[in-house]
């Protein structure tokens, strides 16, 4: 074959996956944009004839509590998971320069619980969870929502964090330790600002996740006030009495966020997603 | 060590001793008869479990757990080798990243939104079905029949987790000597000629990587089943964390606490090793 064909062949190929892969994205811009009348007559895949806000509007009023919300939780939920995992990684760091025995069995038993903190399905723990948030006193509320997201997303930070930590030269740190630096200020002053990269990974991984949890506060909201815009949006779930435009509209406003943060940022969480797979090079 | 280096792990370790705690505590009611019309707890061993595994809606689910998460490692797997090659020999590194962004951003949705979307792109008159009709292909029944319902589930999640995979092998695939590459390509070996018989074989980190996860992320899929089955009557879509939803739902606490201990063995028999293996490896190097 010739190169050009080649070529040509190879980005066809890509084109087509890319296709495929993008049809709900653009289902999801192109149907909210259809007035109530259109969508009874236009199938999903076909675009609007003409610009209409009403879906938006309509959702709008509905979703707008529900955004704040999610904001109100994301927001500090995400920068203390991020920060204390990051603590956390490196005191694995500096575990792993002692040789101990018993020092590398609690870094195993550590790394292991923050493994399946990480990676458990949360349902599971789903009882216990409720009825710990119950008898709190925070069910409800803002901060029985951000308590019970931490309990997952601190290890998932310090596990993310553990990646990035762990590529810092040892130089460094064993200079500021015979000068007598303690580790909490070697954390602030050196291992944080290096890992700054890292950290922005981690910060728009958990973003982007807790985000989008929708089992946590499904079960921890009780009233729709307190609802998050990932729970907010099941409302819109087809049926005959919703209107398609409707459910694009919301779809879109409670991705608009990680869509945006992903479109802008992608790379930093691409390097979160390669990090839970054990490495911080590459791609 | 010093008081100030144990300082640094306790958050982490009072979170992670919070989530042991919450994975103990149900283990333990599994082995109680704790739920509505006993509200008054009482052990009885392993009683929960031989009720609870007898059910057809217990085997029915865990069954489509492990299908859904079988289908999701095997195909994603197959899938993601193929984007990542695809994507490993474009000579632009922008393209790359473009084409890399594409095939990952459904992870950066939420899954209830997917479902959301899913759900009006497999209804059969408006949705995908128009297209195939208009080019003059069959109507696909995918939610609309029971025997398509589930691998319509399998494939949006194939859509979403496909990148993901992709992702690990490119990785793989960038970390492999580029010198042992370029000696191939001048030998004349073909691009696919270089993907198999240098980059897959040298990509077993890869494969582990993306189907522990694959797996993991696939077995506690919750919105796209709890969305797309509409609820707890259809039992062709339901998985075994929206099976112990409803338990949980209809107060059936021991049972539900005995499935999701269930769950978490399963869980835990790929995340341990995971994380002793894999992670340790890379951080202790």
């Amino acid at each position: 074959m010739r190169p050009v064909v080649k070529a040509s062949l190879h980005y066809l190929a890509l084109a087509i996956v890319s296709i495929l892969w993008l049809i709900p994205v653009y289902a999801m811009i192109v149907n909210g944009f259809k007035s109530n009348l259109e969508v009874l007559s236009s199938p999903v895949l076909s675009p609007p004839t003409s610009l209409s806000l009403t879906a938006y509007i309509t959702v709008f009023n509905a979703l707008a509590k529900p955004l704040i919300n999610s904001l109100i939780v994301v927001i500090p939920t995400s920068f203390i998971s991020a920060f204390l995992g990051a603590m956390g990684a490196y005191f694995f760091y500096t575990l792993s320069y002692s040789f101990s025995k018993f020092s590398s069995a609690i870094s195993d038993v550590l790394f292991s619980l923050i493994a399946l903190a990480t990676f458990i399905p949360y349902q599971a723990t789903l009882i216990p969870l409720t009825r710990l948030i119950v008898s709190m006193g925070i069910l409800d509320t803002y901060i029985g929502i951000i308590f019970a997201m931490l309990i997952f997303y601190i290890p998932t930070g310090a596990l993310l964090m553990s990646m990035f930590v762990s590529v810092i030269p040892r130089s460094l740190i064993e200079a500021a330790k015979v000068d007598g630096t303690g580790d909490l200020k070697i954390f602030m002053k050196i291992v944080f600002p290096l890992s700054m990269p890292g950290f922005i990974s981690t910060l728009i991984f958990i973003i982007i996740q807790s985000w989008n949890n929708f089992f946590i506060p499904l079960i921890l909201v009780t009233t729709p006030n307190m609802r998050l815009v990932s729970v907010a949006v099941q409302s819109y779930t087809g049926g005959y009495g919703t209107l398609y435009n409707d459910t694009f509209a919301a779809a879109m406003l409670a991705s608009v966020i990680p869509l945006a943060i992903f479109i802008f940022l992608g790379r930093y969480f691409i390097r979160g997603l390669i990090a839970l797979g054990g490495g911080g090079k590459g791609v | 060590m010093k008081k100030g280096t144990i300082i640094l792990v306790i958050p982490t370790a009072i979170f992670s001793a919070i989530l042991l705690y919450l994975v103990i505590w149900n283990a333990v009611i599994s082995f109680t008869n704790w739920s509505l019309l006993n509200p008054k707890i009482s052990f009885v061993g392993l009683q929960t479990y031989f009720s609870v595994i007898r059910t057809f809606q217990f085997s029915n689910s865990i069954l489509h757990s492990l299908e859904l998460s079988a289908s999701l490692v095997a195909i994603g797997n197959i899938l993601g080798i193929l984007f990542a090659g695809l994507l490993y020999f474009l000579s632009s590194n922008k393209a790359r990243s473009v084409f890399l962004s594409i095939i990952i951003y459904p992870l950066a949705i939420s899954m209830a939104v997917n479902a959301l979307i899913w759900l009006w792109l497999f209804n059969i008159n408006i949705g995908i079905d128009w297209l195939l009709v208009r080019i003059g292909l069959p109507q696909f029944p995918w939610l609309s029949s029971t025997s398509t319902m589930f691998p319509s589930l399998i494939l949006v999640s194939i859509w979403a987790y496909t990148g993901i995979a992709a992702l690990f092998y490119l990785a793989g695939f960038m970390n492999i000597d580029k010198s042992v590459i370029e000696a191939a390509r001048l030998d004349g070996a073909s691009a696919f000629k270089i993907l198999y018989k240098l980059l897959i074989p040298n990509s077993f980190n890869s494969f582990i990587i993306a189907t522990a996860l694959l797996f993991l992320f696939s077995f506690r899929i919750f919105s796209l089943p709890y969305i797309l089955s509409g609820g707890p009557t259809n039992i062709f879509l339901q998985t075994a964390v929206v099976y112990m939803y409803y338990l949980f739902t209809v107060e059936f606490f021991s049972q539900a606490t005995a499935v999701a201990t269930i769950i978490t063995v399963i869980a835990s028999v790929i995340i341990i090793p995971y994380a002793l293996i894999i992670i340790r490896r890379w951080i202790r190097k």
